[in-house]
């Protein structure tokens, strides 16, 4: 296992830009970031899981700021409304039509912030957001336009008054991960430079939407060898099997880990993919979508070992290794 | 590292192996004492413990190096010089005593004569010696750790020992392939555990309980099966002969050539086997088949015989009968002429003949002084009457050697009445000579004699007893792997009571033996059998042939009267003396029948004399194998030269080709690759190397990704090499791009990853 925040070597020339402006205002958060990107990238979503305060808003607002995307927050209560979320109509007398005012959720970068606090019923709205692209109201469907990244946050400590993500939802999510404690020299690191004037203020955007809109395209352009497709699919298919655990990965964690990768692999500045691209990506793909059981939860295992297992266990595609 | 490594140099199985060592360094010493002369070899022993217990410890040299030298000169003390050590004036007196010995042989090296060392000071230096080899091993086990080589040396020392000297090592070799074993495996096990621990930092050195329990196993088997096994007869000639003529210069057909001298100084330590030799070394006009007659022996030692030499001037040789009496009045001789013509190289200086030598022919007799022919004249000759033996001298110092000579001789026949109704009793000086015995000759001797002549009254039937004896009992007439007597074991003892089996020399002496207990005099003869029959020359004359292969011994006892009766107890062989008699009791081969056909013996075994083959035979018990299942003689066989040669020979081979399989294969692959190598060949190239990778040890694990496992073998070779490979590898694998110069780019990190992996 790579050590929390030891970012890979990005050599993508936008994506690096990027990611330094970012840093500007996040301090120690690299691979985060990163792993955001790769969100961006490829069109998935972010659950982040973590205490208040270790800077998720911050690292959010820094992304769009440099994408100079517009950013929107939700924060999520017990009587929020799905239409407060994907917007609502509204009849104007001067016109006598119904208006749509887009909701929160129509922005590119949207921060759901404490996510399980709401009600399932919103819960959905905002999931069908995630998974479509699009809301639907009154009807009539609207699809939220390009580039679209929701980071939404759980705050795993308080349980009272929360309605947990039902495990099948968070399949729904690209990636899982916590952001966790800046290290000491870090937290200094944080002092002085919001000492004066929070840097956030002062961040400009490096690329223009256009650009982060073609380097998708490019993205998706980005070559997946059978070999690497088959190792994804057995990488998936061992979690089926795996015997600690109740529920493995769905298809969708197929497609997920495949799409991740290309967008890992376009950072990385290489038009193909190779199976450390997935290897790496697969502990924050995956452990969310598993369900142990319940024998293995008393035995505490975890999800993370269990993918840890999976990984050593599925040989990497290397071609024979006799050449006769 | 260097830190971690010595922590781990101590343990347990280090000193267990450095302790193997120690023993191996002993079977150095061991036979020394057998080969040199060279008294006390405990103290060299002890000096080589001390000095590797000091090594293992790692005392300083301030004190390792004055230590060894007070035990070195103490040492020098407890050999050669007198009094105690252990006080101020001992100290000083052998203080005194060695610097001026000390003194003396620097001087004796600086002139370059190092032949005159004296002993107290070559005591010395193999002290010193020996300190160093402790240090060398102490040194290959703690730092190289290989002892393959020490090892090998070991076996190769023994066995030239044991080849070429007294020195059976037939135990030893055991011993030291056990131990060996043990090292090299345990060695083995060591560097295994080192390695693991370079790769994973996990393994300690201890002594796996597996190792040590599939060792001992297999050890265990391999002995074993190594002594149970069938062994077939060996399927080359022996190869020792050859290369004692062709190292040592020694004749191989020694049996002939060193008889000219020493004829009768060679029986003294009897036993072992001996090759076959055809060599031919005489030719012989007779009128029947006879035995010749070398000479005899008195003194049993209880190893062999030996011989006072009693000569006395007999010059009239040519004209008067030589004052040898083997026989006495009761005998009916008849004067016979019998021709010998000697080959070429075959150098005798004493006549051989059959019956009784009674005078030569001047105008026949040939003879060489070193080479040349010789003028007859120059001869002198001398006899000796007890053995019979009778010597040409020369009037120089050169050795004469007889080439060819016709001599009269008496052929007796022996009635067989006469022989049994003898009732005198034996003159005292016959008592004297012929009846003794060695002291340490085992009882059993005496009373396995009693009950053969148990019922038996007169002489002649209890000589006859004896010499049927063995035939009438499960003896085995055998000239190969025959076993030397161990120290303090009396050769007729061990034949008839533990081998039984043998040749001429142990009957004969057996039957010798036997008798004189029975207070018979007996003496025992050397000489040769009539060999093989060629042609008839004229009426009543026929040519044979004498081989090497037909020397023998033979026995004979003294009737009052008589004199000396010629028996043969030796299987197979026949007695041609002539018992007038109407019983047959000893088979006779008479005149009619050889007369009408003089057929070769068939039972005419060829029997060579050991005694002539001594120094190639006395040590060839071990070397020649042979079929025989008989369970004492197991050991022998098993360990017989030819299968040590090809077991180290065969297992040389293995080991190298084991050790160097994957050399061989990466010197193979390296050369494949440069010569074929090509950007097509890229994808090929690099699995090729993960290959060999995964044989060196370094294998892929099934989870690790190229890229991590590049990572992994750079770091472990400090090298990158293998990452820049991989990274092109990815881009035609993963990347499904085609290989563009690639090869010839890439071609040296190949190389340099191959070459890294030994090749």
């Amino acid at each position: 296992m790579q050590k929390q925040s030891e970012r890979s070597v990005v050599e993508q020339p936008l994506v690096y830009k990027l990611i330094e402006n970012i840093e500007k205002v996040v301090v120690g958060k690299g691979k985060e970031i990163e792993l955001s990107l790769i969100a961006l990238l490829s069109g998935g979503h972010v659950l982040l899981e973590d205490v208040p305060g270790v800077g998720k808003t911050m690292m959010v607002r820094a992304i769009a700021r440099s994408i100079g995307g517009e950013f929107k927050r939700i924060q999520f209560t017990p009587d929020l409304l799905p239409s407060d979320v994907t917007g609502v109509s509204v009849f104007s007398q001067k016109t006598m039509e119904f208006h749509f005012r887009p909701g929160p959720v129509m922005a590119n970068i949207v921060l759901a912030d404490e996510i399980n606090r709401t009600s399932p019923k919103t819960q959905a709205a905002l999931l069908e957001a995630l998974e479509e692209g699009s809301v639907t109201t009154d009807g009539e469907t609207r699809i939220i336009q390009q580039p679209f990244l929701v980071m939404a946050t759980q705050n795993p400590i308080e349980y009272g008054g929360t309605y947990p993500l039902p495990e099948a939802q968070l399949d729904r999510f690209l990636f899982k991960f916590r952001i966790g404690y800046p290290t000491k020299s870090e937290e200094l690191e944080v002092l002085n430079r919001v000492e004066k004037q929070h840097p956030i203020e002062t961040l400009f955007p490096v690329i223009e939407l256009d650009e982060l809109l073609e380097m998708k395209k490019q993205v998706k352009t980005i070559f997946v060898n059978e070999n690497v497709k088959q190792y994804i699919i057995n990488i998936v298919s061992e979690t089926r099997h795996h015997p600690a655990v109740f529920l493995g990965a769905s298809p969708r964690a197929s497609i997920a880990l495949m799409k991740a990768g290309q967008a890992y692999a376009f950072m990385q500045d290489r038009d193909y993919v190779i199976p450390d691209d997935i290897k790496y990506l697969a502990p924050y793909i995956l452990q969310h979508r598993l369900i142990l059981n319940s024998e293995s939860k008393l035995s505490n295992a975890s999800t993370g070992r269990v993918i840890e297992e999976v990984l050593e266990l599925v040989g990497i595609p290397t071609g024979k290794e006799r050449a006769q | 590292m260097a830190q971690l490594k010595k922590q781990h140099t101590r343990s347990i199985t280090h000193f267990f192996i450095y302790s193997m060592a120690f023993l191996i360094l002993w079977e150095w010493l061991r036979p020394i004492p057998q080969v040199t002369n060279t008294a006390e070899i405990h103290v060299f022993v002890l000096f080589a413990l001390l000095s590797a217990v000091l090594i293992y410890f790692r005392i300083s040299y301030w004190i390792i190096v004055p230590v060894l030298l007070i035990a070195s000169l103490y040492g020098v003390h407890t050999i050669f010089y007198e009094g105690s050590f252990f006080s101020l004036e001992g100290v000083l007196e052998t203080l005194r005593l060695f610097t001026g010995e000390v003194k003396y042989n620097l001087g004796l090296i600086y002139a370059r004569e190092f032949a005159y060392l004296t002993d107290p000071f070559r005591t010395f230096l193999l002290l010193l010696l020996l300190a160093l080899i402790c240090y060398l091993l102490y040194f290959w086990i703690f730092h190289t750790k290989r002892i393959f080589f020490f090892l090998f040396t070991t076996i190769i020392y023994i066995t030239v020992l044991d080849t070429f000297t007294p020195v059976d090592a037939s135990v030893a070799i055991v011993r030291i392939v056990v131990i060996g074993f043990f090292m090299i495996t345990l060695l083995q096990m060591l560097k295994v555990q080192d390695e693991e621990r370079v790769i994973s930092g996990k393994a300690d050195t201890f002594l796996s309980p597996t190792w040590m329990y599939t060792l001992i196993v297999m050890i265990t088997i391999a002995i074993i099966v190594g002594i149970v096994a069938p062994k077939p007869d060996p399927q080359w000639s022996d190869p020792v002969p050859t290369i004692r003529s062709v190292v040592l210069g020694e004749d191989s057909r020694s049996g002939s050539t060193t008889k000219k001298i020493g004829y009768g100084e060679n029986d003294e330590k009897l036993g072992g086997g001996f090759a076959q030799d055809d060599e031919l070394v005489f030719q012989a006009e007779v009128v029947e088949p006879v035995y010749w007659r070398g000479e005899s022996k008195n003194h049993y030692t209880g190893q062999g015989w030996v011989s006072g030499q009693f000569y006395e001037e007999t010059n009239t040789i040519f004209e008067e009968e030589v004052e040898i009496s083997f026989f006495e009045e009761l005998v009916e001789v008849e004067d016979t002429i019998a021709s010998v013509k000697m080959e070429e190289d075959v150098g005798f200086s004493h006549f051989f003949y059959p019956g009784q030598f009674k005078m030569a022919n001047i105008n026949t007799l040939t003879h060489q002084v070193a080479g040349e022919e010789g003028a007859v004249g120059n001869l002198t000759f001398s006899s000796d009457a007890i053995s019979g033996r009778i010597q040409a001298h020369g009037s120089t110092q050169n050795n004469v050697t007889l080439t060819s000579y016709d001599i009269v001789y008496e052929q007796p026949t022996f009635p067989i009445e006469t022989l049994r109704n003898i009732s005198e009793a034996d003159p005292e000086e016959i008592q004297m000579r012929y009846l003794q015995l060695p002291e340490e000759l085992p009882e059993r001797v005496t009373e396995l004699a009693k009950e053969i002549v148990e019922g038996q009254d007169t002489r002649y039937d209890q000589v006859v007893a004896v010499e049927q004896y063995f035939s009438e009992n499960d003896f085995i007439y055998q000239t190969t792997d025959v076993p030397v007597p161990e120290e303090g074991q009396d050769y007729v003892d061990q034949f008839l009571f533990e081998t039984q089996l043998g040749y001429c020399d142990n009957y004969s002496t057996s039957m010798a033996v036997l008798l004189r207990t029975l207070d018979i005099p007996t003496r025992w003869v050397k000489g040769f059998t009539a060999g093989e029959w060629v042609e008839e020359i004229d009426e009543n004359r026929y040519l044979y042939e004498v081989r090497n292969g037909n020397a023998h011994s033979w026995v004979e006892v003294y009737f009052p009267g008589v004199g000396w009766v010629p028996f043969e107890p030796t299987q197979g062989f026949d007695n041609y003396t002539e018992f007038e008699e109407e019983e047959t009791v000893v088979d006779v081969d008479t005149a009619e029948n050889e007369t009408a056909e003089p057929a070769s013996d068939p039972l005419d075994r060829e029997d060579p004399f050991a005694p002539e083959d001594e120094e190639a035979s006395g040590n060839l018990d071990e070397e020649t194998a042979s079929g025989s299942n008989k369970g004492d003689y197991l050991l022998y066989e098993w360990l017989t030269l030819k299968n040590i040669i090809i077991s180290i020979v065969v297992a040389v081979l293995v080991v190298v080709f084991y050790q160097k399989q994957h050399y061989l294969q990466n010197k193979y692959f390296l050369v494949y690759y440069r010569v074929l190598g090509k950007d097509e060949k890229f994808v090929s190239a690099y699995q090729r190397l993960l290959w060999i990778l995964k044989n060196e040890g370094l294998e892929r694990a099934e989870g690790e990704t190229l890229r991590e496992y590049a990572k992994r073998i750079d770091k472990q070779l400090n090298s990158n090499s293998m990452g820049k490979l991989t990274k092109t590898y990815e881009r035609v694998y993963y990347g499904d791009r085609e290989t563009k110069g690639e090869w010839q780019t890439l071609q040296k990190e190949w190389e340099a990853i191959v070459k890294k992996m030994g090749a």
